[in-house]
């Protein structure tokens, strides 16, 4: 170290000192960082209360910061917004949810009313929604656009409107609301302090709220209260805090006043018109309607259910009715039936049953299983399954007798008696009324053989060639006889013997015996059963004793009997 | 393309043809008919300038004609963007309403783009302004146009340009 060095060291030593510090300070990162981090608290504490340029330098960069964060790690503020977004969400919902479904009500609510019908009229006739109509009629008021104008210029700063609005060009429209505005203001304000405050437009009020550099001109249809001015001023005053210094400077650059529609939307406001007490003082016509629909309603289906119901006994009724058929359960499912039971293959079809008390077979469900009835009708049809009666023939049963009445052959009749016994269910035949049909044939060839005589020259000897034709008629009845057996009838053959008055009249009657009795052995000889031959003696005791030949005979009486008693 | 919206007045003396001018502009029609201005006219027409990515709205400010502006139309130019002065080259007493009326502007609302239009050119055999007269108006203007509302001659071209000298005096921050 040399003098000067000395030197030096003597006068600045503490202030070199003081600046090596200071330089290390400067120079060396680390310590610079905790400086700053020492401060930096406080620092934007103080920024922040002294103005807002500190929101504006960080508005940027921290925005980008966000921008990146959601961008690289999404799942880390979709977690830190969970607790926000839930909320915000269903109070978003319950909003458009009360708007949507007060709409709904209000339209319901008018859509068959006679008022609602006029509506629907006129709303047809204006050429708009019927629900928009209807909203129209009910609500109080409804804020429809709102312009956010620059005083300076008359340059539109933005406009909201509500969906169903029609718009002109609102560029147009604000520049012309500021010519007017500076008309009236030039034209009838002496004081040029004066301003259009509000404008009636037929259905329509426009208010004009004026700010230090903006106009807010609100489109209002209905009757608005005086408090939304009052809001509409607030909305203004908040649009002013916001964005005051851009609007003063807007020059048509609408990116120079960002998301200020979200401001300006909150002016569209809606209030609906209070219902008066007359229109609540009775239950709503369309509520009355409704009751009366569901009463009708109710009653058409009750009187559809009955009518149902009746057809169900009918048909219950006829099936019970028609022999043959046994019917377990009848089942109603809306107009059709379902029917189940027992049906002999005899009876009547269950559709042909159904279709008499006018129920088509589309309604008809049918399960019947099958059975051999014992009622008398569906008897007396098996019989004539069964024997296949002639035409003249009826079959009828009662308790377990089977009755058969009309003509019939009598082969048929036989046949008859031989095998009704088959028939399940009876036990015995009544054909005290059949009578055979061929009776009048079998008549005439009993006529023809019957009063037959044969002469005896004396004695038991007969004349010649009477000996021949009473062995003709004994073949001749020996047939006669089979066929009345085989046919059921029944003849009874009586041989009369006869002689002339001469002589005792014991002895004449033991002759005339004898003169029988040959020929019924002639006759039995012949095949002709005995049994069948009765003898009788004929009364010739009366007249003169003559020696007449002629009375010298045998005579055959043939009578046919009724058909015989069944066995 | 970025929106831009600018006020646009329209000033000159009476039946020089500003109605016409501007509906020759937004409607590209011309009506023989003339129809004196009460008050104020608001019309509107968006250029498009694809080279600089915008679109300029022009908001036209239709103001009735006059030799000289009452306080009632210096309302309705406050806070104009540019001005549309237009004379007719049939009565060369309209350009001296032009600068009295430029002169009001300048004193009540400072400079501002404007293009001068000497309107009527289709019935150019009956002027009365020359075309020395129309250089040295034009050189103080800076951008004047013989223009003719019933035949469309140099009306875009005019407005066009007004809303080029708007966009640069925004950018130049003016």
């Amino acid at each position: 170290m040399n003098d000067l060095d000395q030197l030096k060291e003597l006068l600045f030593g503490a202030e070199k000192q003081a600046l090596d510090s200071i330089s290390e300070r400067v120079e060396r990162r680390e310590i610079r960082t905790a400086d700053v981090a020492d401060i930096l608290p406080e620092a934007i504490h103080q920024s922040h209360q002294k103005d807002g340029e500190l929101v504006e330098s960080l508005t940027q960069p921290v925005g980008e910061c966000v921008q990146r964060g959601l961008r690289d790690e999404p799942e880390t503020y979709a977690d830190a917004l969970y607790p926000v977004m839930g909320p915000a969400i269903r109070k978003s919902i319950m909003h458009a949810l009360r708007n949507f479904s007060q709409q709904i009500n209000e339209a319901v609510e008018h859509s068959v009313s006679p008022q609602g019908l006029k509506w629907r009229w006129q709303a047809s006739r204006a050429g708009i929604p019927f629900g928009e109509y209807v909203l129209q009629k009910t609500m109080r008021y409804r804020v429809e656009q709102a312009y956010l104008i620059s005083r300076e210029n008359g340059l539109l700063v933005d406009h909201v409107h509500h969906e169903s609005s029609k718009i002109k060009d609102s560029d147009a429209v604000s520049a012309m609301f500021t010519a007017i505005q500076d008309f009236v203001k030039e034209s009838f304000s002496p004081d040029r302090t004066g301003r259009l405050e509000s404008a009636d437009m037929g259905e329509f009020t426009l208010w004009a709220v004026h700010g230090p550099h903006a106009l807010l001109v609100c489109v209002i249809r209905g009757v608005p209260p005086k408090s939304l001015r009052a809001d509409l001023s607030a909305i203004l005053e908040r649009i002013h805090f916001r964005y005051g210094d851009a609007i003063r400077d807007y020059k048509g650059d609408t990116s120079t006043i960002p998301d200020v529609e979200v401001e300006l939307e909150r002016c569209l406001r809606f209030e609906a018109r209070e219902e008066s007490g007359e229109t609540r003082s009775g239950p709503p016509i369309q509520i009355v309607i409704l009751l009366l629909l569901l009463v009708a309603a109710a009653a058409f289906f009750g009187v559809r259910s009955w009518m149902y119901s009746q057809q169900q006994d009918k048909l219950d009724a006829a099936l019970n009715a028609t022999p043959g058929i046994y019917v377990t359960n009848i089942d109603r499912s809306g107009r059709n039936f379902v029917v189940r039971g027992l049906r002999d293959p005899l009876a009547a079809d269950v559709i042909d049953v159904a279709g008499s008390v006018d129920i088509p077979a589309d309604r008809l469900t049918v399960s019947m299983r099958p059975f051999q009835s014992l009622q008398p009708e569906i008897l007396a049809a098996r019989a004539a399954q069964m024997f296949g009666p002639p035409e003249s023939v009826d079959i009828s049963v009662s308790g377990t007798t089977l009755h058969v009445s009309g003509e019939a052959p009598s082969v048929w009749r036989q046949t008859l008696q031989s095998r009704f016994s088959n028939l399940a269910g009876v036990d015995a035949l009544d054909v005290s009324r059949l009578t055979a049909s061929d009776r009048a044939e079998f008549s005439e060839r009993v006529a023809s053989l019957s009063r037959s005589r044969f002469f005896f020259r004396s004695g038991v000897e007969l004349v010649e060639g009477d000996a021949g034709r009473l062995r003709e008629f004994a073949s001749d009845l020996a047939n006669l006889l089979e066929d009345a057996r085989s046919f059921g009838y029944s003849v009874a053959v009586t041989a009369r013997g006869s002689t002339d008055s001469i002589g005792d009249a014991a002895a004449n009657a033991a002759l005339a015996d004898r003169r029988a009795t040959f020929a019924a052995g002639v006759l039995a000889s012949a095949g002709v059963d005995a049994r069948t031959i009765r003898q009788a003696d004929l009364d010739n005791t009366d007249g003169p004793q003559l020696a007449d030949v002629s009375q010298r005979y045998v005579q055959f009486d043939l009578q046919l009997e009724s058909m015989p008693d069944l066995p | 393309m970025t929106p831009l919206t600018s006020k646009v007045c329209v000033v000159g003396d009476f039946a020089v043809g500003k109605t016409s001018v501007v509906e020759r502009f937004v409607t590209n029609h011309f009506s023989e008919e003339y129809l004196s201005t009460v008050g104020v006219k608001i019309d509107t027409k968006e250029i498009d300038f694809p080279t600089l990515g915008m679109t300029h709205k022009l908001v036209i400010w239709d103001v009735a004609g006059t030799e000289e502006f009452g306080a009632r139309e210096m309302a309705y130019l406050r806070g104009a963007s540019g001005y549309i002065y237009v004379a007719d080259g049939t009565r060369a007493a309209t350009l001296k309403a032009i600068e009295r009326l430029h002169k009001q502007i300048l004193e009540a609302y400072g400079a501002a783009p404007g293009v001068l239009l000497v309107n009527k050119r289709d019935l150019e055999p009956d002027w009365e302004v020359s075309d020395e007269r129309f250089d040295a108006i034009a050189t103080r203007f800076g951008n004047a146009y013989r223009t003719s509302a019933k035949t469309g001659d140099d009306v875009d071209q005019a407005i066009t340009r007004l809303a080029e000298l708007i966009i640069d005096n925004d950018m130049r921050g003016g």
